[in-house]
């Protein structure tokens, strides 16, 4: 089989192309911003001419698209307009995200009715859903999965940030607004169920939804704490929802500003602490549980155990901060 | 979801898999672990708001000793959460002594174990944001030093910790986990008001519900749970005559005996020798951000050898109406305690009242010590007032190495000591309770040989003197009388109906379907507040009722709790 990984440089991506070769799959990563390889393709998924190139000589394209609105959605619909077009590309395999469920909360699986929207972020996932949708019915089959927070050993988004967001003293145990679901999901996880899922039997026409999160993720607070105590950020801090809106909605827009800013000028913005999203502080109090029991059944998922994972990631972030200490002292040497 | 009783149809009969009664420590962890287990439950909750003035008066009482025991309204909270809207946060389990039959303690011993509670302790922990199930300071602590400096004994231990909770208001916290949970209902307003069994006696048909707006139903469930607190529960059951004449499960006579609280008080003067750094009188913060506090407690084998209650002690500060402490911290709260809340200010309050020469003394004291008041208001202000983990208590600096204990001691189960009913109904017609808290002498000589041994061992290690005067002990254990809001064993749990209420799941002997949480099933009271342990018995009796109610559903079902 060869698969063509479209974001193949992203978190999951560049794991998932391993994880295929690994598994004896002749897969090909594609990203916009990649010098052309072998097994590498430039693609931006909205270019039509592109696409249709790379997806002529693959079995099944499996989309790990990130980015802003557009390129979710209509990288989407450009992909399955293409892929309809071909003979050959006959399976899609989509990376959603639990965003899809909107405003929703209780324990959610995959026939759910989604609630209100949030954002642009489940607006664009929906719309992209949606064309993954139309794909099947003109003839192909697809496979969507919804992953909740995918981590894992090189989690930026959801290590490396808590990480440094705990040592500043700006997250911490936070009560009421720290109960909502994490559904963190390895990254591991996600890429065994994007293989099963290029395997998985399918009818013409037909698409499966598979919800991703690991049966034993706790709530956030839990994963705050335990986080905390492993990359010993401690004692570990109470925080009310009072101080986390003022980070979120004053320092947050201030801190997002500055840090764009001195990335114009060059000047390492990097530096200046990353600001916390209202977004994430909604995310942090939803009541929303993915269940993840058809994937466990149907995908023949073996989740990976919470604690061997949250022990991964902390150890990697210990080891990203002592690197980081050795970089700036050659730095300061060097000067 | 969260509906108010008075939307119920009237009259109509509301069917449940399992209803418990009262939303408090015991019922809001027991509903939200039975969520998600294909079981429909019904939460029944008398308050319809926190501090619901209203409903509240439905607690008030008599009692038998007004300087032995406080009002029955105080202490406990009707409406969402219960009394832990009131609650000082104070955890720590039983010792694994108190589940023994001691035979030297008649009416001992539990029906289960320490090791079989233990998971539940640890799960109770997180429920009541107490942080690590750690309670050694040895593993909790580790690098801070220890109680006493060099201090070593086998006889008397100080590593023991307790933690605090928030304290954690579970009808705040958990509110949200019971709107969104689509198996548990939960009626606001509704105050249960009879048990109705059915007329063989064995189970029970169905809880009268009514409203204090006039509304009146019933629910009829497969299980019925009382989380109603060790008064209420006994009244309940006592007030429920019309099928057993002596009250439900009261066969035997047992329901409200054995009413247990603890005895405490400050006691004494204790000398730590050398400098104030060989003493860490205050409280320590663990890594998980939970504060700590060390105790001194006696070794288990030596309450064996010398026949001990169990009991605990904690440095305090010296006697506050005393205005020899020459604190101004101390008088400062000693005057304001008109600003404090009743169930909290009610160990500033002598049994007398302050003649002018003190109240002047006093003044003085606040006035002569201006920087250190001044630095104690900042912070409480900053780490109480404005804290979400809330400082427990006061503590003071340590200047002089002088201290009182703070002793808090199990009592002797005794059948005289007891609650009932009296003649006089409230609004809804059921009989108010009379509480009649005794305690025995040998309760109070157990506290002496406790402190002497403690004494004992300071003088051997040469790490301070302990002097206390034993023809006082009394008068100072009991100047406030029964430690306030530890309502225990009116239901207690046992193997023989003829001691006991409950059974080892905490169901009553001879009900098929109805069960206990809380204190009130606590057969001893060990030296421990009550909280850990009421949330742990419920967290294992929902584990039961699951199991009972719904053998079929595998464990991994579970997704709420």
């Amino acid at each position: 089989m060869k698969v063509l990984v479209l974001g193949g440089r992203g978190y999951i991506g560049s794991n998932l192309v391993a994880m295929l070769r690994g598994a004896g799959i002749e897969a090909t990563s594609a990203s916009p911003r990649t010098k052309p390889a072998p097994g590498q393709l430039r693609i931006d998924t909205r270019d039509r001419s592109a696409l249709q190139a790379a997806l002529h000589d693959v079995d099944a394209v499996v989309n790990c698209v990130a980015g802003d609105g557009a390129a979710i959605a209509e990288g989407a619909r450009v992909l399955a307009d293409t892929a309809r077009a071909t003979t050959r590309c006959r399976r899609l395999v989509h990376l959603s995200s639990m965003s899809v469920y909107g405003a929703v909360e209780g324990c959610v699986h995959e026939r759910v009715p989604p609630g209100p929207l949030l954002g642009w972020y489940d607006k664009a996932k929906r719309a992209a859903e949606q064309h993954v949708a139309a794909f099947a019915h003109g003839g192909g089959q697809a496979v969507v999965l919804r992953p909740g927070c995918v981590w894992g050993a090189e989690s930026e988004l959801w290590v490396g940030r808590m990480g440094r967001w705990l040592r500043a003293g700006r997250l911490g145990d936070l009560g009421i607004a720290g109960d909502g679901w994490s559904n963190l999901v390895h990254v591991d996880d996600v890429c065994v169920a994007a293989l099963r899922a290029l395997e998985l039997p399918l009818g013409r026409g037909e698409v499966r939804t598979f919800n991703l999160a690991g049966p034993d993720s706790p709530r956030w607070n839990e994963y705050f704490i335990d986080l905390a105590l492993a990359i010993e950020a401690t004692p570990v801090r109470r925080l009310s929802p009072r101080r986390l809106q003022l980070d979120a909605r004053l320092a947050g827009p201030a801190l997002y500003l500055l840090r764009k800013g001195l990335q114009r000028l060059g000047r390492g913005g990097r530096r200046v602490p990353e600001p916390i999203t209202p977004g994430l502080v909604g995310l942090w109090q939803r009541h929303l549980r993915l269940d993840p029991r058809a994937a466990t059944r149907e995908l023949r998922m073996d989740w990976t155990p919470y604690p061997a994972a949250l022990q991964e990631a902390a150890a990697w972030f210990v080891e990203q901060e002592s690197l980081a200490r050795v970089s700036a002292r050659a730095a300061a040497t060097a000067g | 979801m969260i509906e108010s009783a008075n939307a119920v149809p009237r009259g109509t009969v509301l069917a449940a898999d399992v209803c418990v009664v009262g939303a408090g420590a015991a019922g809001i962890p027991l509903a939200l672990s039975l969520s998600g287990r294909g079981l429909s439950v019904l939460l029944l909750e008398a308050g319809e708001r926190t501090r619901d003035g209203k409903a509240q008066a439905h607690y008030e009482g008599e009692v038998a000793d007004e300087r032995l025991h406080s009002p029955l309204h105080r202490y406990r909270l009707r409406g969402l959460g219960g009394s832990t809207s009131l609650w000082g946060g104070r955890c720590m389990p039983f010792d694994p002594i108190d589940f023994e039959a001691r035979p030297w303690v008649p009416d001992s011993g539990w029906p289960i174990s320490y090791e079989g509670l233990l998971p539940y302790y640890a799960r109770a922990n997180t429920w009541a944001e107490a942080g690590r199930f750690a309670y050694d300071a040895r593993t909790a602590l580790p690098g801070v030093p220890p109680l006493f400096a060099e201090f070593d004994s086998d006889i008397v231990r100080t590593e023991g910790l307790e933690r605090f909770s928030c304290p954690t208001d579970f009808g705040v916290r958990y509110r949200k986990r019971l709107e969104v949970a689509p198996d548990v209902r939960v009626l606001a307003g509704a105050h249960c008001t009879a048990i109705r069994l059915e007329p063989d006696g064995d189970s029970v048909r169905a809880l009268d519900v009514a409203t204090l707006a006039g509304n009146r139903f019933q629910v009829a469930a497969r299980a019925v749970v009382l989380a109603t607190g060790g008064l209420e529960t006994a009244r309940l059951l006592l007030h429920s005559d019309d099928v057993s004449p002596r009250g439900v499960g009261n066969a035997h006579d047992v329901v409200g005996r054995y009413y247990q609280c603890h005895i405490a008080g400050n006691v004494g003067t204790l000398t730590v020798f050398g400098t104030t750094a060989n003493v860490r009188h205050g409280y320590e913060m663990a890594a998980d951000g939970v504060y700590c506090r060390r105790r001194i407690t006696i070794a288990a084998e030596q309450q064996r050898r010398h026949g001990l209650l169990n009991a605990v002690a904690r440095l305090h500060f010296p006697k506050i109406t005393d205005p020899a402490h020459r604190s101004g911290v101390l008088s400062g709260l000693l005057l304001a305690k008109g600003l404090i809340s009743y169930e909290y200010g009610k160990r500033l309050r002598d049994t007398r009242p302050l003649t002018a020469q003190e109240w002047l003394r006093h003044v003085l004291n606040v006035v002569r010590d201006p920087g250190d008041t001044a630095a104690f208001l900042a912070h409480w202000l900053r780490h109480r007032t404005l804290a979400q983990r809330k400082f427990p208590s006061v503590i003071l600096r340590n200047r002089s190495n002088r201290f009182s204990l703070e002793v808090q001691g199990e009592q002797q189960p005794m059948a005289g000591s007891r609650v009932q009913l009296t003649p006089s109904v409230d609004a809804l017609g059921m009989r108010r309770l009379r509480v009649d808290w005794r305690y025995g002498r040998g309760d109070i000589e157990s506290i002496a040989r406790t402190l002497d041994l403690v004494a004992a061992e300071l003088a051997r290690t040469g790490v301070g003197r302990f002097e206390y005067d034993p023809a006082t002990l009394e008068q100072d254990l009991m100047r406030y009388g029964a430690y306030g809001g530890h309502h225990i064993g009116t239901a207690r749990m046992g193997t023989d109906p003829r001691t006991s209420v409950v059974d080892a799941d905490c169901k009553l002997h001879g009900v098929d379907n109805l069960y206990v949480a809380g204190s009130a099933v606590f057969p001893t009271s060990s030296q421990a507040n009550p909280t850990l342990t009421i949330v742990a018995l419920s967290l294992r009796l929902a584990d039961r009722l699951a199991r009972r109610l719904q053998p079929r559903r595998a464990a991994a079902e579970e997704v709420f709790a």
